[in-house]
């Protein structure tokens, strides 16, 4: 099955558009091959405060044939700088919908840090022959702490004792 | 039993409300394991890391979780 991302990843690449990949799903790539952590169909991307950037990434998500909504609505258009720079402003989210329930949210937010910061320690992992930058898992599950949602808290209820399984595994192996 | 649409929802609202009593902090402990996962040579960038998506479906999910979750409260 081909990972649901590398479209838009390869995409995303063509027009230079900048990310990260956080959240649960960066989590995961941390997991040990074959295995992941956490069920999840959804992917967020973490944006630079950049509307020229979300143009673009905006650009590679129509290249990949996903749809973009704004909230429960489809994003307006045209999607040109001057949307770009209200959704910036507003620090809102988008999100890019397609086939296989695939979702990504386009976020200009992480809870705890700066775009920044989560680049200059940002990890390339390879999938299918695509690079996608990935945050330090550090970075996700702090961030998650500092959220602070229903759903952070059941991350971490799980995820400590997930690493601690991996480790012990690999101790045994 | 087959579990039917509801089951799913109200395995995920019993989840909700135990995650509202949840305090995870972030230990020493849980920084090392951090780490120590982070510090994997699998783990560096140029990974391969084509496999992960098929693992995904054999996974535990959210309702899972509250199960857990359950069980160690």
């Amino acid at each position: 099955m081909t990972h649901p991302l590398t479209p838009l990843a390869r995409a995303l690449a063509a027009r230079s558009g900048r990310y990260v990949l956080i959240g649960v799903s960066g989590a995961n790539l941390y997991g040990p091959v074959g295995q992941a952590i956490f069920v999840t169909n959804d992917f967020d991307f973490f944006l630079p405060l950049d509307p020229e950037n979300l143009e673009r990434v905006w650009n590679a998500c129509d290249d990949a044939g996903l749809e973009l909504w704004l909230n429960a609505e489809p994003l307006d258009r045209p999607r040109d700088r001057w949307l770009a720079e209200r959704i910036i402003d507003r620090r809102a989210a988008t999100r890019a919908t397609g086939s296989n329930e695939l979702a990504v949210d386009l976020t200009p937010v992480m809870a705890g840090f700066d775009f920044d910061t989560v680049w200059q320690e940002h990890r390339d992992f390879v999938i299918e022959g695509v690079t996608i930058p990935v945050a330090r898992l550090l970075h996700i599950v702090t961030s998650k702490h500092a959220a602070g949602r229903d759903k952070d808290r059941l991350f971490l209820a799980t995820h400590r004792e997930a690493l601690e399984q991996l480790l012990k595994k690999i101790d045994t192996d | 039993m087959k579990p039917t649409i509801e089951d799913g929802l109200r395995a995920l609202r019993e989840a909700s409300e135990l995650a509202k009593d949840i305090r995870i902090e972030l230990t020493d402990e849980y920084l090392r394991l951090i780490a120590a996962v982070e510090a994997m040579p699998q783990n560096q960038s140029g990974a391969e890391k084509g496999s992960r998506w098929l693992g995904d479906r054999r996974s535990v999910d959210l309702r899972e979780v509250g199960h857990f979750v359950a069980r160690r409260s």
